[in-house]
Formats: structure tokens, C-alpha cells, sequence
């Protein structure tokens, strides 16, 4: 079967952006046509698949159309994907599908999320989107709340604390300070993150990411077509996927994401790489309790280990067997729901092809893994990537 | 003659054979009034759970103006007594000016007792919930976001306030599903005993609580919602009464109550909320 490499990938600043839709996707497609190495024309791509939530409700219909029509794409297939904050991870994984199948050679995967161009009361638009709306609503649940229960019962199944979580928040907070595009490019300290204010106890401000614009944009390209782009492609050495109950009071245990266990053994499996060959993790830290849990799902901590984890610097940049979330992560670069998922693979990206300034290179890095959740876990697209082709 | 004097589901009893008194146990400026998620509807129907708890049975019962017909059905099971079966009715619950309820036994002479019991209220606190309230059954008040339409919260009110739970063989599920994980239907409902213990909680500020509730909020300094094991097998996510203290803790006792939970497009969605034990 054809295997598929990643051949270009670019994205927006991630914040407050000026632009609205059309100008951000236009100009995440031209960072992505431009950091392709040999010739390109949009012309190539036979399929693309956007991640998106909503836009905020502004454009809620044939939103992937509208799109490519402002980015060169005219007339290629495009559809919206839509599973929550994974929207893009699954883009991607649509991308490498559509490959695989061999009805296609190049595709775009990208997304997209204009989240603060609405009015303050407006903007509660983008809590609990994506939750079981009809029984965790009612009961004053949105993103932070959930999180909340999840760390509540992390803390006291495991004896994690709110330091080990602090922890994660200035580690990512650090990195983010390095790179150019993140929302948040500041350094924060111990001090000032446990002290935040409380947005949903134990989880203050410091542990939620913010309410980034952004997007995001991958080209893939089949191996066969790959040396027309570039002799240093990224190649997709496995993807996976899986789903679980959309409710936390639905599954058995809250202090870990079966979506992200399935689908990591599957990319994992396929890869033919463990947890122990990857160099650099792109994990969906949404909030930081997240990430500690995403640690021990994916296998780099043990099970309630992710708080020893994150309390001995073991994700922090070249400090450990893993580097995690290099780019800062939700929580420093940013988080435009739709477009995180494909904003995880550029940072892979550039990573994988020693392309990252600032004393961010990872270093060495071979392997990379990207893990992307939608909502509170019931969606997950997890891929690993590595330089070589085998 | 049986009788007595309590504290039920957060509110003050009273009751002999032939009547049932339910009374907030709130009092502002010498008045008593309704607790932040209590109405007429709330007090009428833990007077009728009381009154189903110590039996007979009753089947049908006359309401009032300010009761919610519709709900009070859905969350005791008795049937509301309409013009042509009014005269066949035993029982009639009154409202008073007041917040009380009283369930009274047709063609009988009772004197309803007095309770002295009340906790004074804030009345500045008191009236911008009041006025919080008013402003959230106005139609301009909407929601951003996820949106539990009427005819939602409608077909799922049985289930959330009774705890109706569906079984499938040996399997306890709530909430309900349309298939179980063998795709089966399920074999018949239970009623799940309305109380729980807390596997996990949190308590979201004004600014992390969902857009419904973002004029109680800010004066309420946020809502705790639980994760309850109940304890009949299932979980369930749950808010905490508003007009309690909250200091919960994994592992605490939680008795479930019916309460208003927020008012949209002028209908107000009741359900289960807790309380610690």
C-alpha cells in the first residue's frame, strides 16, 4: 500500500488575529505552499478536508467551500470535518485515508477557528460546545468543569496535586516563550501560576488554555509523487483513531481517555515504534490536567504516574526522553479549536527537518507523535511521524 | 392519626393524615420566601414525593395557579386534575402569598399548623436574585452556544427528575439510551433511588459556568456541580442546591432534589439537584 508523507505545512500566528476567515486560511495555505521545497501549484491537490467547530456560528454551512474559493483551491473536493477540538486531527487522518485508498496523490488537511471577534457575552459561545449538551449543560458543566472533575479524581485516585499541574503550565509557558507564532509567547513563573485565578476549582487560569484564532494547513503527498516536492518529507508512519462516550458520568473511569488509548495503540502498532522511540510529543493540553493524563494514556508516564511525570521535568525541551509540547502547546501557542489537530503536525514538521529557531529545536529528533481530542476524550486522532520512510 | 414535623428535601414539613404543609425555610424582611432555586412548583412537588413516601397511593390531585401542571406530573407520576375530573378529586394543593404549599384532604375542616422555624435572608441579596430570575424567563434571554431546546429538556424530564432508569437484563442505565452496547432495547424502566455518593466535584466561578447561568452566577459566586456514584449503579452529573452551603467532598452523602435549574425562552427547566446528606 502507498505510504504518505507530509511535504509542506503552515500556519497563523495563533491569538488575536486582525484577519477574519478567509485572509487566516489564505494565509496558513500560502505558509504551507511556500514551505514546500520543489515546485508546488495548488493546482496539485486533488482533495481537501478543514477542520472547523462553528466560527463562532458566522458561517455555518459550506464553510470548507468558502474557504479553498479564497486560497487558490477553487474546484477541488473539499468537505468540513467536524469532531470538536480533534476536527483537524481527523482532517489530517481523512488526508492520509483518502492517499492510502489510492484515490488521491497530493491533499490538503488543514482547519480553522475565528474565536474573538465576538462580543464578551457572545464569546461564551465556545464553552461546552461539545460536551453531552443535554445532561452535562443542565448540570452547569462546560470544558473547564469537566476538566475539573477529571483532576479532582486524578488527585485523589493518585495523589497527584495541583503543583504537578502548575508544573505542566510553566514548562509549557516556557517553551511557548520561544515560539514566534504562539498566542502567549511569555514565560511564566511557579508562583504566579499557582496563584491564578480560579476558573473551575482546582483548575485556575493558568491551567486552560486561551481563546486563540488561528489556522493551520498540511499538504500530504503520496511516495510516489513525494520527490516532486521535497528530498525531506515527514513521513506518516501511523494513524489513529478511536471514540468514546461523549459524557464523563458514561464511562468507567474519568482519570484517563480511552480514545487516546485505542487510538495510540493503533498508531503506535502501525508505526512499529513504542513510546519509547519518540523524541518529541505534540499532546492536546487543553487544560493542563489533560496533559498529565495524555502522558501516562500515550505510555511515556505510568498509570498515575503523570504528576511524578511532570513534578521531575520529563517533558520539558531536550531535558528528557520525550520532549512535550515544544511549541508551547495549547496552553502557550494557543488553542483555535478546529485548527489545532494540523497546527500540532506543522510544529512536527519543521521539527522533524531541524527548522525551528529560537533554541526550540528538539534535539536529534527522529520520531514525533501528535495527539489530538475532541472534547472531553469522546473523539481522538493520534499519528506518529518519523524522518525515515521504513 | 399519624403525623409529624421535619426537614424534607431542604424544606420545612409538616403533616397529619389529612394535609401535607411544605414551607421554604427562608424569610426575608418578616416574609417568607424561596430559596435561589425554589418556586411553588418545587415545594408542591416534595409535598406530594412526602405524601407517595408514607402512603396510600394517590392518583389525582387538584393544582393551582403557579404550579407547573406539566412538571409536577413528570416528577411525581400523579395525574392533575382537569374541569371534568376536578370533582372527582380527593386532594387539593393550595399556594399561599407566601412561600408555601399546602396539600389538603377535600371535605375536611383543618387548621395548618404554624412553623416558627426560618433563616433570615439578605433582602438586597434576595431581591437580585428575584430580579435575575425575572430577567431569565424574558425571551431576550438566550443562551450562546450548545442549546437544550424545550422539546429536549421535554423528553428527557421524566428520566432527570425521577431518575427513571432503563434496564437491560442484570444492567441498570441512566440516562437513558436508545440502544444498549448489544444493540438491544431496553427491557423496562426502575426507579433509581434519588441519592448518590460524590466520586468527584467542582465548583465553576461566574466565568466558567455555562451562559444560562451568567446572571445567577456572578451573585451566587459560582455553582458546584457533583459527580455522583448513585446509588443504585449508574452515574450521574448533578448541580448542588444554590441555597445551601456546598462544602462537598469525594465520598459525601448526596440526597437529590427537584429544583429549578435555569429559565430559557420563558420555561423554566427544573431538575435533580444536591444536597450533602
Amino acid at each position: 500500500m502507498v505510504d504518505v508523507a507530509v511535504v509542506g505545512a503552515g500556519q497563523t500566528k495563533y491569538g488575536n488575529h486582525p484577519l477574519g476567515l478567509k485572509g487566516m486560511w489564505a494565509e496558513a495555505a500560502l505558509a504551507a505552499f511556500d514551505s514546500v521545497d520543489g515546485d508546488f501549484s495548488p493546482t496539485q491537490i486533488d482533495e481537501a478536508f478543514i477542520g472547523s467547530i462553528a466560527f463562532g456560528g458566522s458561517q455555518l454551512g459550506n464553510t470548507a467551500a468558502l474557504l479553498t474559493e479564497h486560497s487558490a483551491m477553487d474546484g477541488v473536493p473539499v468537505r468540513r470535518v467536524e469532531n470538536a477540538c480533534a476536527s483537524s486531527g481527523f482532517a489530517f487522518r481523512d488526508a492520509w485515508m483518502a492517499i492510502k485508498s489510492g484515490q488521491a496523490d497530493v491533499v490538503v488537511a488543514g482547519g480553522i477557528e475565528k474565536m474573538n471577534d465576538l462580543t464578551p457575552e457572545r464569546k461564551r459561545f465556545w464553552l461546552g460546545v461539545s460536551g453531552d449538551t443535554e445532561w452535562e449543560r443542565l448540570a452547569g458543566l462546560t470544558f473547564p468543569g469537566t476538566y475539573a472533575l477529571m483532576a479532582r479524581r486524578h488527585f485523589h485516585e493518585y495523589g497527584s496535586t495541583h503543583d504537578d499541574l502548575v508544573n505542566i503550565s510553566v514548562k509549557n509557558h516556557a517553551h511557548g516563550a520561544l515560539n514566534p507564532l504562539a498566542h502567549i509567547q511569555k514565560e511564566v513563573s511557579f508562583e504566579k501560576a499557582a496563584g491564578g485565578f480560579m476558573v473551575a476549582d482546582p483548575l485556575t487560569l493558568y491551567d486552560c488554555c486561551p481563546t486563540s484564532d488561528g489556522a493551520s494547513c498540511v499538504i500530504l503527498a503520496a511516495d510516489h509523487v513525494v520527490k516532486k516536492f521535497t528530498d525531506t518529507p515527514v513521513w506518516v508512519r501511523g494513524s489513529g483513531a478511536a471514540s468514546d462516550r461523549l459524557a464523563l458520568h458514561d464511562r468507567p473511569s474519568i482519570t484517563r481517555l480511552k480514545a487516546t488509548t485505542e487510538a495510540s495503540k493503533r498508531a503506535y502498532q502501525q508505526s512499529g515504534f513504542t513510546q519509547h522511540n519518540i523524541d518529541l510529543a505534540e499532546v492536546h493540553d487543553c487544560f493542563t490536567i489533560a496533559e498529565l493524563i495524555a502522558t501516562e494514556d500515550l505510555g511515556f508516564a505510568q498509570r498515575g504516574e503523570g504528576g511524578l511525570f511532570a513534578r521531575e521535568g520529563r517533558g520539558r525541551l531536550n531535558q528528557g526522553d520525550v520532549t512535550i509540547n515544544s511549541s508551547g502547546g495549547l496552553k502557550s501557542k494557543g488553542h483555535p479549536l478546529g485548527a489545532t489537530g494540523t497546527g500540532q503536525v506543522v510544529e512536527v514538521f519543521k521539527q522533524l527537518r531541524s527548522q525551528v529557531s529560537n533554541g526550540r529545536q528538539v534535539r536529534d529528533a527522529e520520531t514525533a507523535l501528535t495527539h489530538n481530542v475532541g472534547g472531553s476524550g469522546a473523539t481522538c486522532a493520534v499519528h506518529v511521524f518519523g524522518r525515515e520512510r521504513e | 392519626m399519624t403525623g409529624g414535623a421535619d426537614v424534607w428535601k431542604g424544606y420545612l414539613l409538616a403533616w397529619e393524615d389529612d394535609f401535607t404543609l411544605v414551607q421554604s425555610p427562608f424569610t426575608c424582611e418578616g416574609i417568607r420566601v424561596f430559596g435561589a432555586d425554589s418556586d411553588h412548583t418545587t415545594l408542591a412537588i416534595a409535598a406530594m414525593q412526602h405524601r407517595l413516601s408514607i402512603g396510600p397511593a394517590i392518583d389525582l390531585i387538584s393544582l393551582p395557579d403557579g404550579v407547573n401542571e406539566q412538571i409536577f406530573n413528570m416528577a411525581t407520576g400523579v395525574l392533575v386534575a382537569n374541569d371534568e375530573s376536578y370533582d372527582g378529586c380527593e386532594w387539593d394543593l393550595m399556594v399561599g402569598d407566601d412561600a408555601t404549599v399546602a396539600m389538603l384532604k377535600r371535605n375536611t375542616d383543618i387548621e395548618l399548623p404554624l412553623i416558627d422555624t426560618h433563616v433570615e435572608v439578605d433582602a438586597e441579596f434576595h431581591s437580585a436574585l428575584c430580579n435575575a430570575w425575572e430577567k431569565e424567563m424574558k425571551e431576550i434571554h438566550v443562551s450562546q452556544g450548545a442549546y437544550v431546546s424545550s422539546a429536549q429538556y421535554t423528553e428527557g424530564a421524566v428520566a432527570r427528575m425521577t431518575l427513571s432508569g432503563q434496564q437491560f437484563g442484570d444492567l441498570v442505565v441512566w440516562p437513558p439510551r436508545q440502544l444498549n452496547d448489544e444493540g438491544q432495547r431496553e427491557d423496562g424502566r426502575i426507579s433509581l433511588a434519588l441519592r448518590g455518593v460524590v466520586s468527584s466535584w467542582t465548583k465553576l466561578s461566574a466565568a466558567g459556568a455555562p451562559s444560562e447561568f451568567s446572571l445567577r452566577a456572578p451573585l451566587l459566586g459560582g455553582i458546584t456541580t457533583v459527580l455522583l456514584d448513585l446509588d443504585d449503579g449508574p452515574k450521574g452529573v448533578f448541580l448542588m442546591v444554590d441555597d445551601e452551603e456546598n462544602d462537598v467532598s469525594i465520598g459525601d452523602s448526596i440526597d437529590l432534589v427537584v429544583r429549578r435549574i435555569y429559565a430559557q425562552e420563558g420555561m423554566i427547566r427544573y431538575g435533580l439537584r444536591g444536597r450533602t446528606v
